[in-house]
């Protein structure tokens, strides 16, 4: 691995934008509402979560992602995106990828390769990881991948406790040979799969989770693709390597218990040093995460996007990256910012838009949700009812925005607002 | 170590983690159903996994009925 020390070069990830959404919720109003247990929230670690609208879905949510970072490239370097991959687990078709709706909507070169991959949250950081791989290749000089990830909440009462702890979004990650955000370690990676059922999708309308078999296997995951990453680079310290760590953040509660977790394992920490372990080099990576919700495919890139936005950077810092996705499958690697990372993903004024979300009652909410759980349901015809979300749309009009409009004969058609 | 032994450790470690009077514990019950959340619940795992420096992977308390399959899965774990 290289310094931290160093400027910033090799493969990585040039561009990094999140979209999550444009209406939200005090998490303590679905607690009131659905009558949980309010003790719960400390654990929990959450306080709001975005919520989508019914002219939001995963192609939306994508281009919305992603248009940020697209318009800032010149021509050129817009030609030379020549692979689009979509990381989902909200498909709309069985056949015909979310990325063929993205790439023609952020009108992106016909040679470009198109495809979508599916591993629950894990994917995007499989995409990304070839994507790195690609681009170092040499085999296409001056490419560049555009990877984005993209899922809408099927959540709703059916659901319990990750009710109030899912979000709705994209992330956008364009890899390139100029990570001006983050230049990625190569070949310090460590991943850890087996196959198990402990969350799931399995029809276009509902989630189901085992919760307990879901989060035991994000913390094997977490300890055994550290281990796998340690014996790949040598002298890996859990405490000593990373300046800072971003995980995949199901809810800040499950990061918060996964890094006193590897504090144990790996240098019996006190709770004290635990804590004060947790506070520096993990709380930046939380504070998007805690008030947007369980992203899904985008999560870990929230995070990161949590971390560069917030965090002390003086030099260069490296970052543990830790991706889950249920299923399952995951992947700890690493990567080096710096400060100047800081200042090129200021330009998306994440915070700012999240600070703009219109927040909802728990009735506004509830009156949402039929509607949004048609959203990856296969219909033939179907006109979005937009004026239904005029009110909250008209606080995004600073933004211009990708809506759904229609469904005709299966094809999703789209407007910009 | 006997299976007396480890419940000892398996209840006094609940009590310490949940704010349950030592009474209400029994086997029969989850430790869900003594008002623990998902993040009590790795926690109490982590301690006892802990205590008695074992190496288990966590999925294998996924599945576990009560607090007397937890004694048990300790247990034989432990013996081995």
């Amino acid at each position: 691995m290289t310094s931290a020390a160093e400027n910033m070069h090799g493969t990585g990830i040039e561009a990094l934008n999140v979209y999550c959404g444009i209406a939200s919720i005090p998490v303590r109003s679905i607690f009131e509402g659905r009558s949980l247990d309010v003790g719960r929230i400390g654990n929990l670690m959450m306080e709001q979560r975005s919520i989508g609208l019914p002219c939001e879905d995963p192609v939306t949510n994508a281009v919305n992602a992603a248009m940020p970072v697209i318009e800032r490239l010149n021509p050129e370097e817009k030609a030379a995106i020549e692979i689009l991959i979509i990381s989902s687990e909200s498909g709309v078709d069985y056949s015909k990828s979310i990325a063929s709706y993205v790439h023609e909507h952020l009108g992106l070169s016909r040679e470009c390769r198109l495809i979508e991959a599916k591993q629950a949250c894990y994917a995007a950081t499989a995409a990304v990881q070839m994507a790195v791989a690609y681009v170092a290749s040499g085999i296409s000089q001056g490419a560049k991948v555009l990877v984005v990830a993209t899922d809408v909440s099927l959540a709703d009462d059916r659901v319990g406790y990750a009710e109030p702890a899912m979000g709705t979004g994209g992330a956008a990650i364009l890899v390139s040979a100029q990570p001006s955000i983050m230049s990625v370690d190569f070949g310090a990676f460590g991943s850890y799969s087996y196959e198990t059922l402990d969350s799931a999708r399995p029809g276009p309308a509902f989630d189901i989770v085992d919760t307990d078999k879901s989060l035991f296997a994000y913390l094997d995951c977490l300890s055994r693709s550290f281990e796998n990453y340690a014996r790949r680079v040598e002298g890996a310290d859990f405490v000593a390597t990373f300046d800072y760590l971003a995980f995949h953040t199901p809810f800040g509660g499950l990061v918060k218990a996964a890094h006193r977790k590897m504090m144990r394992e790996c240098a019996k920490a006190s709770a004290e040093q635990v804590e004060e372990d947790f506070v520096r080099r993990v709380k930046p990576s939380l504070i998007y995460p805690c008030i947007v919700g369980n992203l899904c495919s985008g999560s870990v890139y929230l995070a990161l996007s949590s971390l560069i936005d917030t965090a002390p950077l003086n030099g260069g810092s490296r970052v543990g990256v830790f991706s889950y996705g249920s299923g399952c499958s995951s992947e700890f690697f690493s990567g080096l910012i710096h400060h100047s990372s800081a200042s090129v993903l200021a330009e998306m004024r994440i915070a700012a838009h999240l600070g703009d979300r219109c927040v909802l009652t728990f009735e506004q909410y509830t009156q949402l949700l039929a509607d949004n759980l048609r959203c990856l349901v296969p219909e033939k015809n179907r006109r979005i009812d937009l004026a239904s979300s005029d009110k909250i749309l008209a606080r995004a009009r600073a933004r211009r925005m990708l809506v759904l409009r229609e469904i005709r004969d299966y094809h999703r058609e789209y407007d910009w607002v | 170590m006997d299976r007396e032994d480890i419940a000892g450790i398996v209840y006094k470690t609940i009590a310490k983690i949940l704010p349950v009077p030592p009474g209400e514990i029994s086997g029969e019950k989850h430790i869900r159903d003594l008002g623990a959340d998902s993040v009590d619940r790795v926690e109490i795992i982590l301690s006892l996994i802990d205590q008695l420096k074992i190496h288990e992977p966590l999925a294998s308390f996924a599945e576990i009925k009560n607090i007397n399959g937890l004694v048990e899965l300790l247990y034989e774990r432990k013996r081995l």
